[in-house]
Parts: C-alpha cells; structure tokens; sequence
C-alpha cells in the first residue's frame, strides 16, 4: 500500500529534481524492508488512574531506537537482546526506566510529574534542559505553527512570543516579515539573526514552515552572546524535523485549500464625489453634473480578486537500520489577491543521521526549494490608488482609458496588469549542512559542521510594445534579466566537554568558525549586459567561541561565554570584537527549605548580562570604492570616466548592545499554571548608521558612521494556563510586552538625524536624544483658515488661500518656519500582545491567536505621493473645506505644495487588535482509522486575518519598511488578504 | 592521558588550519572593481577623473527640471510649462512662493557641489601622479574650471557658500560655515586664472578631445565674474582677449547654434558635451534629459513640455525679430528637420515650447538626449564686451560689437533690427541689456543677467510675479535639510 501511495503521487514529485526522485525510490526500499531484531509489546499506563497514555515514547536506552504508544496506550519495539533497559517518557509524567530481563510484554506505569518539566530547549551550538537555562529564550512547537496556513516561517510565529515583534512584510503572495526582538536597538537592519540546523542566515524565504519542529528564540545576551557579532538583535533557531526514533516508517500528508480576499478596502472618493472636487480645483465646471456620474469605478475591485491558495506536503520518517530519515515533499501555491501576482515554491527536504561507529555520527539536514514570485512591472496600486474613478478601465473602443487626459502623469493600472504581466522572480536554492559527530574520552565530543546556502536568483521581465498614453509606452520590446549566483558557507568546529557528577553538571564548549559569502549579478536587457550590470561583493569572519554551563546541586546555575568575532567589513584596527557574557541562576522549588511548600511546584530566577554585537551593513562600509561608467562625450564618442563618488569611512567599527535580564520563572497548581517574566534593558552604542550628510560634502551615498546610542528598556511576561484531563484539555496563554525605546546620544556633535522623505521632500522623521528612533515629526494643524482676514493677522508661510491649513507657530515668532515643526509621535509600539486559546475534546480542537499592539503611531505617506494625488480618499471629500465655516479639519482641494507638508494631519493613531486566526479540527476516532492502517487522521478549517479593530484609515497599520527611520510610514504597501482554509492532515 | 593530549592535537590543528590564512581571508573588496587606495596612480586614472567631473554636469539635477527651475522658469522667460498639475512644486519658483524645502532648489545645490568634489578629488590626486607632465598640468585645469563653474553658479543662486575646496574628512561633514562671498569669487578668479595658464586653446587639443575645457572658456567664465563684481575694466580685457584671438566667429544663421551643426562650432566656447548612442537603458552613457524635460509635449511626443518660454518673451522681441521663431515652437509649426507639424494640445494652454533644446531624431528614447548643453557662445561675449565697455563710458567701442550681433541676427532682410546708433551710456545700456534677453532668451543665462543688473524685482513685479519679494528673493533658500543636518551651522538666507 505504501509503495502505491507513492506511485500514486508522482504530482508532485516530478517537479523535484533527480536527486529527490532518487531518494523517493529509495523510501519505497524502506517500507518494505524486513526487519529482524527481537520484538518487545507493552502497555503504558497512568499509575493513579489506570488508564492508557497515549504518546508517551518509548525508547531503548544508550540508542536512538524507540517507539510511540498508541491510543491504547499501546506500544511495540525490536530490541538488541532482552537484556535491553526501556526508557519512558511522556510529558506530565516522571520518566521511567524499565530493565526487560527477559520479559517480551509488559505493562509500564508512569506517576504524575509535580509539574517538573524536563523540556529540553535547543540554544546556541548545543541543547540544554529547560531547568537548567540562565537566559531568556521563547520556544514555539511545530503544532501552534501548522495552525497559521502561509508560506513564511515568520508570519506563523507573530503573537506567539513576548518580546518579539512581527509585522507581515505585506498581503504580496509569499512575502515575508519583518521581526523586531525585544525594541529597535539600530539605526540599520534590526532583524534577527535565523540558525537553521546550524546554518547562519539572514534569510529564511527557503524554508517552508511544516518542516520546523521547533523554533527557538533567543533574546536575552546571555543566550545570544554566543552568537557574538551577529546576536545583537536576538537569534531564531529553527530545528526542523527528525525521522521519528521509531522502526516503522511514519508517513505524514498535510494538505489544505483555502481563498483569501482584502481584509478591508480603502474609502476612496467615487467619480461624482471626484468630479465635484476636480471642479473646485480647477475652479471651474469641468464636469456640469458631477450627479450623474455616479459611483464611477472603484479601482480597488479592478486590480483586487480572490485568490486561492494550496498546499500539499508529504513526508515520510523514521529508522531503517540503524539510519534515522526524515524526508518531505511540499508545493505551496498562492495566487495573490492583486491580478497577476503569486507564489509558487517547491521544496524537498532530506534529513538524515547515521551512526558509523558507536562515537561517530554523521549526518545532514539539506532542502532544496525553487520559488517563483510573479509580479507585475509599472505602478499598478500607486495607480490604483490615484486614478479617477470616471475612468472606466477601457473605453467604449475596448482601448484601455488613456488618463493623461487630465495632465496627469498616471498609468492605467489595468494597462499595466494587461501590458507589464510578464515578468518573476525565481530562485533555485540549496540550503543545508552535513555534520559528524565524533564522542571520545567518554565525555568529548567534537563536531564539525558545513553549512551551506547555494542560490541562483533569476529576475525575468519582458513588455511587449504598447501605447496606452503618452506616459504609459513602450516603444521597444525589452527583455530585462537579472541573474545573480549567491554562495555563502560556514564551517564549524566544536569541542564539548560534559560529565555529570553528583553535584554538577559541567558542559564546557569551545570553538571554531569560518563563513563566507559571495554575490555576482549580472543585469542584461535583450541580452546586453548593462552600464554597472555587474555587481559582486563578499563578506568573511571568522571567528572563536567558548561557554561553560555548570549547574551545582541540581539548582545553582552558572552560565559564562565569550565569542570573538573578525568581520571582514571592518579596518584591520577595527576589525575584532569581543562578545562576552555571564549569568546565573537559581532554582528556587529545588531548595530543601520548599520542599514543604506547595504553593510552586517551579520556581527560579535567573539574571544575565552581556555583550552582543551587529555589523549587518553593506559589505565594504569602510573602503572608498572607484565608481565606473562616469563617461567623458567628447567628439561624440564615450571615453572611459570613474572616480569617487560615494565616500567611505576607514574607522567605522562594531555596533554593541549590552544587555541586563533578570527573569522569574514559576509554575503553579500542579504547574497548570506556567509563568515567565523578564525585565531588560538593552543598551546599544556606536551604532551604525548610513545618516545624511550635508550636500556640501559632494559624496553620492552617505557613509556608515558609529552614530548614537539607544535603549530599549521592557518586561516580557508570558503566562499559560494548561490543563490536560483525560477527556479534554484547555489552554489560555498571554503574552505582553511593554517597552520603551529611547535615543540617548548622538555622536560627532550631531543633535538630531532627519530622516524619511515624503512626497515632497519633506523629512518625516527626526530622531533626537529623549525620543524614540524615528519620532515623526511636523507642523501641527491648528484649523483651517475661512477667509483672508485670518490669513493676514496669522503668522504663515505667505502663500496661503483660505481653505488652506493653519499652522502652529510653536515657537511664537509671529511667522511659519521649519522651526515650527514638533515631535509626532511615535512609530514604536509601546505594547505588544498576544492572546491564545486551545480547547480539545472528543477529537474535536478549536485554538484562536489574538495579536495585538498599542501607543503607536503611522503616517499617512501614500497621500502626499509624488505629483499630486489625483483621486483623493473619502475621508477628504467628506471633511474638506468649502467656503468659510465648512470645515476646520481638512483643507480645500489641492494637489500637493502647503496643505502636503508633514504635520499631524498625516498622523494617525497605529494601535490595532486583530483576530489572527481561528482553527477548528477534528480528528477521525481510531476505531474508524484502525484497519485502514492510519494512525492519526484530522480535518480542520482556519480562517486568518478575519477581523481586526484598528482606527487607521489605510488597509493595515503595518508596513515592511526595513528602515528604523520608516518604521511607521504608509507608502502603500500591497494589502493584507484574509485567509478561509480546508485542510486534512493524515499520519499513516 | 597521552590518547587525550593526542585528541587534543588533532583538534587544534583544525583549529590552526582555518586560521592560518586569517589574514587574506579577512581582507576583501569587490570583484572587478577599484577601491581609493588603488586609483589615481596612472595617466588613464587622470583621465578617468577628469573625464567624471564632466559626467556629472549631464545628470538631471543639473540641467534638467531642478536646473531649469532655477533659471529660466525663475526669470521673466519661461513660465513651468507642462501641464497644470505636472510639478506643481515648479510654480513656487515660477511665482516667487517658494520656501526651503522646494524639491528643486536642493538638487542643484547638491548636484553642483558633487561635481565640486570630483573635481576637488581629481585636483589633489592628480597631481602625485607619475606621467606626461603637460596633460597632467592640463587636466587639473579643466577641472578647475569646471569647479569654478560651479562656484560661479552657486554664488549667483545661493550667495554666501561653504566653500570646500578639498575633499572633506568624516569630522570636517558637519562643521562647515557659509563663507562671504567674496572669498567665493576669489576661489573663482583664482581657479580660472590658473585654467587659463594651462588649457589650449581649441584648436589645441586632439579631435578625440574636442569639446574640452579650453582657455577661451576659461576666459569667458572669468569675464562672467568680473561682470558680476561689476569690474568692468578686468571684464572688457577678458572678452577683448577672446575677440582678438580670432578663434571665435558668429555662425551666419543664428538658429544653427542650437542644431547639431552648430555643436563645437566657431561659435561655440564652451558646452558640456553630450552624445545619443545605441542603447537599451532609457538612457544610454552620454546623453542628458535636458532635450526631453522641455520637448514638445503631446503630438509629436517629443518629451515633457516644461519650460515654456512666457508672453513675456514672446513681446520682448523687436518686430520680425528671426531670433524668436528660432527660439520659440508653437503650436502648428513645422519642426526643424520638417518632420512634424506640432499638434494642439488640450491639456496645455498657451502651448510654446523651448526651440533651443529641440533635437532632430536620434539613437534611443527621448531620455536619451543628444544636444550638448551650451554654456557659452561668442555672441555672449560679444555683448558682454560691449556691455564693460559701455559701462566704461566707451560707447564707441561698445557699438560695433552690439551692431554685430544684431547684424547676423538681422541675415539679409534689411528691414528689421537696424544697427544701434545711441551713445548715451544709459539709452545704450538699455540697449545692450534689450539685446542680451532676446539673444540669450531661453539658454538660461537670463535669471544671472537680472541679478547682476539688479533688476530683479523690478522686472519680476513689472512680470506680474506678484510673489517676490525684495530683498529675499535675489537668493535661493538654501536646502531646508542642509539647515537641518548642520543645527543650524548653515545659516538660512534672509527672510526664508
């Protein structure tokens, strides 16, 4: 039968390469392959109750074969000799060893646990038990990820974990997130850093998320010191994975088909609401009966559709001999809810170990993944966004509108979808590493692991020949196409010393790294390589690490850790950091003087401190590169031309963040109650940071410089209540981060950095010392002036008309200047949560995830777009000022100049609370599933996305701006989908 | 023990294997490219930097809509043109309600001094470097005067400058003050006189190399600067040094300037030089937008329509004045080449378009422009001469140079633009000034003039450019976030 489910699916597995296709034949070899070991049968039981437990594993001890119990608690394992020790573990429940001496059947009774879990928590270049962790690190299973259907790793964890910022990249088909762990500490790229089976990247699109078996986040420095130079804005370790210790195979499919449409559509102005206020723009009747035009054309329904999404994943793991597989196949494919725009990506994984020899294990955890994004060229939501709604998309000719009818430099976006369709972006990827493990002396191990990250990326475009207007053309047919080969690996090399003894446990770690990375791309249009079509740059580090973790009488623990890291970005004289760290902690429940108290069954606290670094800026900040292709004309022929242009700076050095964590951890009522609670501070200085320089200076681009220095100052708290009955079992859980992010300096004299242009060159943001980064910053809107009168005894610019904002003339000198601009807001939340519930009974599962934020503010930036904006939002139409005594809050109709500066009229308030998803599943009884030989079978439904409460008149008030500085700022971004899925997930 | 010191070695050996090439590991630059340290060491790198300081001048800010913003549109000229809604942040230069954060003030700022520093780089490297000594003395002299252009240009927009003079230290970015202008215009006079002992005359350079700065341009520019201070002898000696060079001719028919025939001609002293080659880019490596920003908008579609040359013009010419349908295309005429018949276009009223920047059909898009941009011509001279002579109470003299450029303007119809007769200094100077706007009309030359005569607010009121103010509006604000970036260091100009 197995061997027919595969032949059965070849669907997807043609559209992997040979190797994978070669490994598939070879997973048919496995599930028919005997087996010839001496068999053991048993039962585990709950000792007070009697009843069955259902999952508890059931391993041989000293090797890595094991099983897992059934619904009745059943379970069967071949065994070397029936001299063989069993080890039972099942969460809830004191571990177990049972020594067989020739038994071949027997019933195993486990006893409650007093709510001591013995969770092993995977951190920097090892694991570690939970109990014995001094840092503060957030741990997500697979089963809260597979609830949230998406093709990123990144929007699954959003609300999950206290302290970790998550906002999606945007609604576009496979996009990413941007993560913020515990604040912003830079001026530059504030994303963490991922450690995927060992291998450092900054980019994780590759992977697909029903891989993961877990995903740890590291946050405070303690638990990131290690990670040195690049730990500086918290670390995300993902493990995916492993073949189950089990001897059968274990089949898994997990599939879902769901449709997406617009969480919510902008109130923009319908074509008689846009024809009474183009007449009052331009003064005159243009349209004599703006009536009758009616509703018009709402551009949102023209470019906007639903749009399904699919995925398929198959898998298949366990132990054959004494090799552990873990292998799957998945296809995710998502249409965009913009025409024309989806995600299509492929993946294929292979994790094997092998034990060579009793010492030595070797292994690899590899994926390959090809994706495809479809795009479309041109403007089209800028287009959308901007285009009067009298136009219909094409005109009674069946041409498309051509819109310049208005003096207006717009594309038809339906042109642009019709036109510019042509055109993705693939990538062929290899992400992965291979390892050996090599255990001597008893308590050393060295392992070496090579990492590697192979890619090809291929950006395609092609547009035909077109004329829509005399702004929307193609004279020319062109082929763009980018291809860029990207290499990056790291090879690791790690000693560990580990030996318990009765009153320590001692694990001593020392280290070596090299990685390097390389990135050649060459851009060609009909295939002519372009002016500056070839790009390469590299990175190197190297660098040395070492930890001692000691845990003294099961309760005082002790954790000490330096890297050193040499970046190849920096100076010789700046080009080594140093990244040392230092914690303790104390288990509190484990002290004889509790024993007596029964009111925590856990209790610890813990305290780090440390030193973490960042040098995720472009790869050359400190050497002055020759810019080419400055060409001479002379005789009317080109002569080769290049110099400086865009300046270096030879000192630039590490970015630091010091850290403090003091956290409590505790359990309660038989730890249903589970609670974890951090304080930090995160200080960082010389921050790098590319600020503008004056335009005297000449140089093209701004160079990086050691710039300021910031704080982030918050708690963590999470808290979980979870009861497992055995008919039904619950679980709530809160997470709430409160934070504060202040700027405490900026160096070179500097006392403030303006930041963020809008529309019309105006900064939006100014960061100064007491603010947050990238406060926003503006006039303030006192009213509207009604007539001239009040113009002429109102301090002003001078140009005003009545209908135009009145300014607030803060530092009262009797007239408007740049100084009367203010502090905003801010674009950083100072509250971010989460709320998370699970119920399970009768085979039925309901889980819902709330997320939320507060004390933010956004900026309205789309509105003041370049040009003008032709087609306004009805919020403007409704407000805006007519005559005196009309309105005091929105200006009369112009397009762009003094009503368009930055003020707080293009503030708004960014605080939201959504209904992230909703699940329900239900799994098929085992009586039902028995004799079809399926172990586990669930259907669920999960809606996404599904309603959100948020004042913001944009479609979200989250936006992918990787910018500090834009953190807030609404350019219009493609929109939020939400998201009603079916799906199955079967294990046979 | 000795099992454990053996595992031990092994261990270290790896470690000491990766780290032994530590050094080249660590040291990178980009593939393919050089960096600072590696240029300026060869004749070819002279070139190269020099060749980069002329690049800059063909970028938008510099001679596209910020550059035309700031001169033509500013003066009594040229309105915005386009359409309506097209820049509208244009018309806040065009009606004097500019403030600073005008989008098109600061790209000329910022692009002159780019080109400021290329060349300020070019001209501190140069010199070290080991190679044929003449070119390398003369290469440093077009890059003189080519900073010294864009000081010149500065000056007259911005007044007072931070005037930088070598290539800023990252503890030098923040720190500059505006310097007097005067100082300015000795950094101007110094430059060009030291251009003018090094660069050939025209004829003196390589037809590979024509189109370079040459010691006429250099001349010109400095006779520009002696106008500006109004030393009027020192002025006239540049001009008369041009003129009696005999190197210089007015071309026979006044439109062919501005066609590709009149590219480097003998009437041609300085433009920066710019070429349309087959390309695949919107824009291929030697070309500038300055044809397609003001192109005819619409049919045929030539470009964007901006700077249109303003009523104002139009009635600033004499009666049967050829010089202004050489200037000027409206709507219904033929262009050219004969080509087209330009269309009326709705969208645009009063529909004129700058006939100067028209080109004949070229390699590529219209981004790619081919016309060189004409910085100086002989007949300015011709003006400025008889202008510093006038000045000097030498009508006499000043006469026949102001006759000869009416005179090939006038070609052979009789009737028209007869030879000025009046002696009087201020009839003449009315004259002289008269003659200037409609010869130089729409090469933006005229928003300088202006400043210079100090008429600017009596012809932009005069204009019906009821927004200007006196007293503020002779200087461009400086950039907002120049004001910004240096708390304030930089000083705002008065009234901004």
């Amino acid at each position: 039968m197995r061997t027919l489910f595969f032949k059965n699916k070849p669907f997807i597995m043609k559209h992997f390469y040979k190797k994978i296709c070669l490994l598939a034949g070879f997973i048919g070899l496995l599930a028919s392959a005997s087996l010839a070991q001496t068999r053991v049968t048993g039962r585990v039981l709950d000792e007070t109750a009697g009843e069955a437990v259902i999952g508890a594993t059931v391993l041989e001890k000293g090797t890595s074969n094991g099983t897992i119990t059934d619904f009745e608690g059943k379970f069967a394992l071949s065994v070397k000799d029936l001299n063989a020790t069993l080890v039972i573990n099942y969460t809830g429940y004191t571990s177990k060893e049972v020594q067989l001496n020739g038994q071949t059947n027997l019933d195993v009774t486990l006893a409650e646990d007093n709510g001591i879990l013995e969770e092993i928590v995977v951190v920097g270049y090892g694991v570690q038990r939970k109990s014995d962790l001094t840092g503060a690190v957030g741990t997500v299973k697979a089963k809260e990820l597979e609830r949230i259907p998406t093709a990123s790793l990144e929007q699954a964890l959003q609300g999950k974990l206290a302290g970790v910022y998550i906002s999606p990249s945007s609604g576009e088909p496979g996009a990413g997130a941007t993560i913020r762990i515990r604040g912003t500490g830079t001026l530059n790229n504030a994303s963490p850093l991922y450690v995927v089976d060992g291998m450092l990247l900054d980019d994780i699109s590759f992977l697909n998320p029903q891989d993961v078996a877990s995903v740890e986040v590291l946050k405070d420095a303690s638990s990131t010191a290690i990670y040195g130079n690049r730990g500086a804005n918290g670390v995300i370790i993902i493990t995916t994975k492993r073949g189950l210790t089990d001897t059968k195979a274990s089949f898994t499919l997990n599939t879902y088909y769901g449709t997406q449409q617009i969480a919510k559509k902008l109130p923009l102005a319908n074509a008689s609401q846009f024809a009474e206020m183009y007449n009052e723009l331009k003064g005159n009747n243009y349209y004599p009966d703006p009536a009758a035009l009616g509703e018009g054309t709402d551009w949102q329904d023209v470019i906007f559709r639903d749009a399904p999404m699919a995925n398929v994943q198959l898998g298949v793991g366990g132990l054959w001999k004494k090799l552990n597989y873990n292998l799957s196949g998945n296809l995710f494919d998502q249409q965009g809810i913009m025409e024309e725009t989806s995600f299509r990506r492929y993946t294929g994984r292979v994790n094997l170990e092998y034990p060579v020899l009793k010492s030595l294990r070797v292994g690899t955890n590899m994926a390959y993944s090809n994706y495809k994004f479809n795009t479309v060229g041109g403007g089209v939501l800028g287009g959308m966004y901007r285009m009067p709604p009298v136009f219909a998309a094409r005109d009674s000719t069946g041409d498309f509108t051509d819109p310049t009818f208005f003096g207006q430099s717009i594309g038809n976006p339906a042109a642009d979808l019709f036109y510019k369709n042509d055109q993705y972006a693939r990538v062929n990827r290899l992400v992965g590493s291979v390892y050996a493990n090599w255990t001597f002396l008893k308590h050393f191990t060295f392992r070496t692991n090579y990492g590697f990250d192979r890619r090809r990326d291929y950006f395609y475009g092609f547009e035909p020949v077109f004329m829509v207007s005399s702004s929307q053309l193609n004279n020319e047919e062109r082929t763009a196409r980018d291809t860029a080969k990207i290499q990056n690996w790291l090879w690791e090399n790690t000693l560990t010393f580990d030996k318990t003894w009765d009153i320590l446990r001692l694990n001593v770690l020392a280290g070596q790294t090299a990685q390097e990375y390389t990135f050649n791309k060459r851009r060609t249009i009909n295939d002519i390589l372009q002016p500056n079509g070839e790009e390469n740059s590299d990175w190197a580090m190297l660098s040395y690490l070492g930890r001692v973790n000691a845990t003294f009488y099961d309760r005082y623990l002790l954790t000490a850790s330096i890297r050193a890291d040499g970046s190849s970005r920096f100076n010789k004289n700046n080009r080594w950091g140093y990244f040392p760290s230092v914690a303790a902690g104390w288990n509190v429940s484990q002290e004889p003087f509790m024993r007596g108290f029964k009111l925590f069954d856990r209790l610890k606290l813990r305290a780090s401190w440390g030193i973490t670094g960042n040098d995720k800026i472009q790869n050359y900040p400190s050497l002055g590169i020759i810019t080419p292709e400055l060409y001479g004309a002379f005789n009317d022929t080109i002569q080769s031309g290049a110099t400086l242009t865009n300046y270096a700076n030879a000192d630039v050095r590490w970015e630091t963040t010091e850290q403090t964590d003091f956290g409590v951890e505790f359990g309660l009522f038989k730890g249903k109650l589970t609670a974890e609670i951090d304080w930090f501070r995160r200080y960082t200085y010389d921050i790098l940071g590319d600020l503008p320089i004056p335009d005297y200076v000449g140089s093209g681009s701004n160079p990086f410089v050691n710039a300021a220095q910031v704080e982030n100052v918050g708690w963590d708290f999470t808290v979980l209540w979870r009861e497992v009955k055995r008919k039904f079992s619950y679980n709530f859980g809160v997470t709430i981060s409160p934070i504060e992010n202040k700027v405490l300096k900026l160096n070179d004299g500097k006392s403030e950095i303006f930041e963020a242009r809008t529309g019309q060159g105006d900064f939006a943001t100014r960061t100064v010392v007491g603010l947050p980064i990238g406060a926003f910053y503006g006039y303030q809107v006192e009213g509207v002036f009604q007539n001239q009168e009040e113009i002429d005894s109102a301090p002003k610019f001078g140009s005003e008309k009545p209908g135009d904002f009145r300014f607030a003339d803060l530092n009262g000198d009797g007239k408007l200047s740049a100084d009367d601009r203010t502090y905003l807001g801010s674009p950083i939340p100072t509250l971010i949560y989460g709320l998370n519930a699970g119920f399970e009974a009768f085979g039925f599962d309901l889980a819902v995830d709330f997320f939320g934020v507060k004390g933010n503010k956004v900026v309205n930036a789309k509105a003041v777009s370049r040009f003008d904006t032709p087609n306004w939002e009805k919020i403007w139409y409704d407000n805006h000022w007519t005559g005196e005594g009309t309105s005091n809050s929105v200006p009369r109709v112009t397009n762009g100049g003094h009503n368009y500066r930055m003020s707080d009229f293009l503030v708004e308030d960014g605080a939201f609370f959504r209904l992230r998803t909703v699940a329900v599943g239900y799994s098929l009884p085992k009586s039902w599933l028995d004799h079809a030989r399926i172990r586990n079978a669930r259907l669920y439904a999960s809606g996404t996305n599904l309603w959100t409460k948020q004042t913001y008149s944009g479609y979200t008030p989250e936006f992918p701006n990787d910018s500090v500085f834009k953190a807030g700022m609404d350019f219009l971004n493609y929109p939020m989908a939400k998201t009603i899925l079916f799906g199955l997930n079967v294990t046979f | 023990m000795s099992k454990l010191f053996k595992y031990f070695s092994v261990a270290i050996l790896v470690l000491l294997a990766v780290t032994g090439c530590q050094k080249d590991f660590l040291d990178r630059k980009p593939e393919g490219r050089l960096t600072f340290e590696e240029f300026f060491q060869t004749e070819a790198h002279a070139l190269e930097a020099t060749n980069a300081v002329y690049a800059q001048y063909r970028e938008f800010d510099m001679c596209a809509l910020p550059y035309l913003s700031c001169t033509d549109i500013l003066s009594d000229d040229a309105d915005k043109g386009s359409t309506l809604n097209d820049a509208p942040l244009i018309s806040d230069l065009d009606n004097f309600t500019l403030d600073a954060t005008n989008p098109y003030v600061a790209p000329v700022y910022r692009g002159h001094y780019r080109a400021i520093a290329r060349a300020n780089l070019a001209i501190e490297n140069i010199p070290n470097i080991d190679m044929d000594a003449t070119l390398r003395s003369r290469l440093v002299g077009e890059c003189k005067l080519l900073r010294a252009y864009s000081y010149l240009l500065l000056v007259q927009w911005f007044g007072d400058l931070p005037l930088i003079t070598k290539t800023l230290q990252g503890d030098e970015y923040y720190s500059q003050t505006r310097q007097d202008k005067n100082l300015v215009y000795d950094q101007i006079e110094a430059d060009l006189k030291e251009a003018i002992g090094v660069l050939p005359d025209k004829n003196g350079y390589a037809q590979a190399d024509k189109g370079r700065a040459t010691k006429a341009a250099a001349q010109g520019l400095l006779a520009k600067l002696y106008m500006i201070k109004k030393d009027w002898a020192n002025a006239e000696i540049q001009c008369m040094d041009i003129i009696n060079s005999t190197q210089y001719s007015l071309l026979n028919r006044y439109a062919d300037n501005f066609l590709p025939i009149g590219e480097n001609g003998s009437e041609s002293i300085f433009e920066m030089q710019t070429v349309a080659l087959p390309t695949q880019q919107a824009a291929g490596p030697g070309s500038s937008p300055y044809n397609m920003v003001q192109g005819v908008r619409g049919i045929p579609n030539l470009g964007w329509g901006f700077n249109r040359p303003s009523d104002n013009l139009v009635s600033a010419y004499e009666n049967g004045d050829p010089r202004r349908e050489a200037t000027i295309i409206y709507v219904g005429e033929i262009l050219p080449d004969g080509s087209t018949q330009v269309q009326d276009n709705p969208e645009i009223i009063n529909e004129r378009f700058n006939q100067k920047a028209w080109v004949p059909a070229h390699s590529g898009l219209q981004d790619n422009g081919p016309g060189n941009l004409r910085i100086l011509r002989y007949a300015d001279i011709l003006l400025l001469a008889a202008e510093a002579k006038n000045e000097q109470s030498k009508a006499a003299e000043a006469l026949p140079l102001l006759n000869l450029v009416r005179k090939r303007a006038r070609g052979t119809n009789n009737f028209i633009l007869p030879d000025v007769t009046v002696t009087d200094q201020s009839l003449l100077r009315e004259r002289i000034y008269r003659e200037r706007r409609v010869e130089l009309a729409m090469e933006q030359h005229r928003w300088f003039d202006l400043l210079r005569w100090g008429r600017a607010a009596q012809v932009m009121t005069a204009a019906g450019k009821t927004g200007f103010v006196p007293g503020k509006h002779e200087l461009l604000p400086i950039p907002q976030t120049e004001v910004d970036l240096t708390s304030g260091r930089i000083v705002q100009n008065p009234m901004y």
